[in-house]
């Protein structure tokens, strides 16, 4: 598979494919049948011409999906899920829903309007059929470009297995290991595509990278895997995500996310992510299980997480960074908002192993509706981690009798030279902070999206500009209705 | 998974309770033979827990089972022992009624007769046709719910049962010493039930110690504290033994309206283990609780002190702090949690626990919890790990303080958050004293 090709030409090639592993089946030729087994899986390996590395390596994560369990120390009902119903490749082409925005919902499009997105995105976003060359994909050729110049090799995770596999082996499944956990496992087994990103020594990436203009073109997929190098002394802000309600039809999102940061690197993950959250009464609704974890190889690296989640029915992720280098920094900042019977169990795990190591933990939790938000943090300091520091601040702000606010932090001390603070409140929006924006001619709900972009502040700050506007706006859409 | 089986002390757990508890028993109740039979399917059920359990994650309990212990009660202390256990419990200056209770039996002491009239002191066997023993007696704690409170329901023998009558105040503390001793390895389970009835209010004193150097003598113990309308109960617990105890408490409380509890635990050298389980159940509105504790622990000593604050009705306010201090190879665990129901409202919650590392060796975990299902609330926990300031420490000796002074006198002032709540001036006075004992001098610190 050339490492250009259209999108187009992609999915004629794979349709025209002579189908290999004998299915008999009805469907189309670029869909497997549903369930996982052995077969489905050199399918997917044989579709995308992997080396027999990374088959034997999904192999291992599939052997280790079948030994899993599923966890139970969760805070909310695990929902049943069948893992046999999930068809595991599908080839990445859009499907359109519509016909013209007139078909689109209209609360959706009224979103839209909110959030000031432009026409054409709309219609993508919404799943319309789009005529025209949509603007970002040219965009996305121009920054491409740019970045081949520097070094920087940004594209997906089959190229990059095609283009350059010494990279990918070296580094694919080093920090997520294919047994951590069984939706990991899953992922290893059955992913589908990605995001891969190699800074070279010394190059500090001129621009914010993005997934958003990856995947017009290349189609998301339910199982995603993203892997993110930071050679010595370089340094990438990453983008996931969007602030515009996602259409999806997938109900289980199983993404990985590997980052490493060698000496002197830095990379920034920001994601922002607003999936379907079910309706009203949380049918329907994306499952988002999520494993993100970034390692601190080199001295002096940074890892910096900062996550706005307001979608999905259920949130269940813990970004986290293992601090190996000596000096090495992580930071994790999180807003997460739930309302109607939304469920967000989040945080981060902080392992500091290596010397003088840092860690800072920001996190803001607001609950309205019915919905139940907890946030799960381990602070971990190992017996050689000296001089290793930690500040946590989670808040939780609880908007409705019917909700529920929760903190489970964990710290675990092994050295003595360790300083390590946290601490967390809950409470709700005062009537007397509300009453003074009454009298001042501002309504409760506006109020209240005030009220809760202070308190959500030091988080946001966090977010590249762009990104924080828009965050801020879909605060005050998410808690909309949540007042009176 | 640990296969139970594999462990003398299940075997032998089973065997004793066909053999002592599993036939009706003559000097017991129906209703006590009932809630020992189900209390032991519940055991059966969840065994012992491994440290997969949450509430053991850093507890691993299991090495302490493995010896072999013996079950029988041991016979009345000789006059050696209970002499030891005064000396070891001795707390200077206090002005007190004093009990003993030896391996779980009440001992005849003298001091029983000076009790008021308004408070009862009998052993827990004799008061089981007591109207207050029947209405509360296994209805506080949820044994349904707890590995070690299964079990010691199921098999509890010994204990103490205290009534105080409806508007009456004990003038000076009671002073309950818990002596342990034995020659063979022992395995004991003694029962409390404490009624503090209608705007009755008292301080009682818990010693807990082991002195001599005996086998090694392991303590399920489970204490009730039933607290009415308008009481006032302050219960301190002082921590003592020697290396062969291994002591596992749990309180459960019930409060009624308008009334105050306040729990003092101090867990000090040199007891292998300590797990302290102090639930507290706010069963009506207005209640106010006021939870201290801490810990100083050196040598291998493990100390676990897991703490639950149960918000069920709106307006109470509890206040929990905790802090410890970690020497030589001892581990250190906290887990607070505070739990508001949907009705809580108007809940005021707050909890600290600060550590000091002082030893390259010693550990730490910690494990604050909310978790709020009511919105109109105020809570908060905060944590902290960390050691000595070095610019204190400075500052003091550049007034002339030695090193080992100066360290003790800090210590004592991170401490200064939960002793200055002490009611009685000498309980404060002995416990700071213990406190600056324990304290090692620098070259000790160094070569650990």
């Amino acid at each position: 598979m050339a490492n250009t090709v259209d999108s187009n030409e992609l999915i004629n090639e794979i349709a025209t494919k002579e189908y290999e592993f004998g299915f008999v089946t009805d469907i189309e030729m670029d869909v497997a049948p549903p369930g996982l087994n052995e077969d489905v899986i050199k399918f997917i390996s044989a579709k995308k011409e992997e080396p027999e590395w990374l088959l034997q390596w999904r192999m291992r994560g599939y052997k280790a999906f079948m030994k899993s369990e599923m966890p139970t120390w969760q805070n909310f009902e695990m929902p049943e899920l069948d893992f046999q119903a999930i068809s595991y490749y599908a080839a990445p082409k859009n499907k359109k829903k519509y016909e013209s925005l007139d078909e689109v919902d209209p609360e959706l499009l009224a979103t839209f309007a909110k959030l000031g997105i432009p026409l054409n995105e709309q219609k993508v976003l919404a799943g319309v059929a789009v005529d025209a060359v949509f603007d970002s994909i040219s965009v996305a050729t121009t920054y491409k470009e740019k970045l081949k110049e520097l070094g920087i090799i940004f594209c997906s995770i089959s190229e990059a297995v095609q283009e350059h596999p010494e990279l990918v082996q070296k580094y694919l499944g080093s920090v997520v290991p294919h047994s951590d956990n069984i939706f990991a496992s899953l992922n290893t087994a059955a992913f589908s595509d990605g995001s891969f990103v190699y800074i070279p020594k010394g190059v500090r990436c001129p621009m914010e990278l993005s997934t958003y203009f990856r995947i017009n073109t290349q189609g998301t997929g339910q199982f995603e895997r993203t892997l993110i190098i930071a050679d010595e002394g370089s340094y990438v802000s990453y983008l996931e995500g969007c602030t515009a309600p996602m259409r999806d039809e997938n109900q289980l999102h199983a993404a990985v996310v590997e980052l490493i940061a060698l000496d002197n690197a830095e990379i920034k993950y920001s994601t922002v992510q607003n999936w379907y959250p079910g309706d009203k009464e949380g049918k329907g609704g994306i499952y988002n299980f999520v494993t993100k974890r970034g390692a601190c190889r080199g001295v002096n690296s940074k890892i910096s997480w900062t996550q706005v989640e307001t979608g999905s029915a259920i949130t269940w992720k813990y970004p986290s960074v293992i601090l190996q280098g000596d000096n090495s920094s992580g930071e994790f900042y999180s807003v997460a908002v739930t309302g109607n019977r939304q469920i967000a169990d989040t945080g981060t795990k902080i392992y500091h192993l290596g010397r003088n190591t840092k860690s800072r933990i920001i996190s803001k939790g607001i609950s309205a509706g019915r919905s139940q938000n907890s946030y799960r943090g381990l602070v971990h300091v190992g017996a050689k981690a000296e001089n290793a520091r930690n500040f946590t601040q989670c808040d939780s702000l609880l908007i409705g009798d019917r909700c529920g606010a929760h903190t489970f932090p964990y710290i675990e001390t092994k050295n003595n030279t360790a300083m390590v603070e946290h601490e967390a409140t809950t409470s709700k929006i005062g009537e007397d902070q509300i009453f003074y924006l009454n009298q001042r001619g501002i309504d409760s709900e506006k109020a209240v999206a005030l009220i809760v972009n202070g308190y959500a502040k030091e988080v946001l700050n966090q977010l590249p500009m762009e990104f924080a506007v828009e965050a801020q706006k879909l605060l005050s859409i998410t808690l909309e209705g949540s007042v009176g | 998974m640990v296969n139970q089986h594999s462990i003398p002390l299940y075997q032998a757990l089973l065997q004793a309770y066909e053999e002592r508890f599993s036939g009706s028993r003559a000097s017991e109740p129906d209703a006590i033979h009932k809630l020992r039979q189900n209390a032991f399917h519940t055991f059966q059920e969840l065994g012992f827990p491994t440290t997969k359990v949450e509430d053991w994650k850093y507890t691993n309990v299991i090495p302490f089972l493995r010896e072999n212990y013996t079950l029988s009660t041991t016979p009345q202390a000789t006059a050696t022992e209970l002499e030891q256990a005064h000396q070891a419990a001795a707390i200077p200056g206090m002005d007190c009624y004093t009990l003993v209770l030896h391996n779980g039996q009440l001992q005849p002491a003298v001091d029983t007769n000076q009790l008021p009239a308004f408070l009862k002191v009998i052993s827990i066997e004799e008061a089981m046709q007591e109207p207050s023993f029947q209405k509360h007696f296994g209805k506080i704690v949820d044994a349904g719910k707890h590995h070690f409170a299964a079990l010691n329901t199921a098999m509890f023998t010994g204990g103490l049962f205290l009534e105080i009558d409806a508007n009456s105040h004990l003038d000076k503390p009671l002073h309950i010493i818990h002596t342990y001793s034995s020659a063979d390895n022992l395995f004991t389970q003694p029962r409390n039930l404490f009624v503090v009835n209608r705007s009755a209010s008292l301080s009682i004193i818990e010693s807990v110690v082991a002195p001599g150097n005996g086998a090694t003598v392991f303590v399920n113990g489970l204490t009730e504290v039933a607290v009415a309308e308008n009481a006032n109960v302050q219960h301190y617990t002082l921590q003592t033994a020697n290396e062969q105890l291994r002591n596992l408490h749990h309180t459960e409380v019930s409060q009624k309206r308008d009334s105050v509890y306040s729990g003092y635990t101090f867990s000090l050298p040199s007891a292998q283990l300590l797990r302290n389980n102090l639930h507290i159940n706010l069963d009506d509105e207005h209640t106010e609780t006021h939870l201290y504790g801490l810990y100083l622990a050196n040598s291998k000593q493990l100390v676990d002190n897991h703490t639950f604050m149960n918000h069920r009705f709106a307006n109470c306010e509890s206040n929990e702090v905790y802090k410890g201090v970690l020497l030589d190879n001892a581990v250190g665990v906290f887990n607070g949690k505070v739990y508001v129901h949907q009705d809580a409202q108007k809940t005021n919650a707050f909890q600290q626990n600060n550590n000091l590392l002082l030893s390259p060796k010693a550990v730490i975990n910690s494990k604050p919890q909310l978790e709020i299902f009511a919105d109109d609330v105020k809570c908060s926990h905060g944590t902290t790990i960390g050691q000595l300031s070095q610019e204190a420490m400075f500052y003091l000796q550049s007034r002339g303080i030695g090193e080992d002074a100066a360290r003790a006198m800090l210590v004592t002032a991170f401490a200064f958050d939960v002793t200055e709540n002490i009611r009685i001036p000498a309980l404060e006075e002995h416990i700071n004293k213990l406190i600056t004992q324990h304290i090692p001098a620098k070259q000790e610190l160094v070569n650990v």
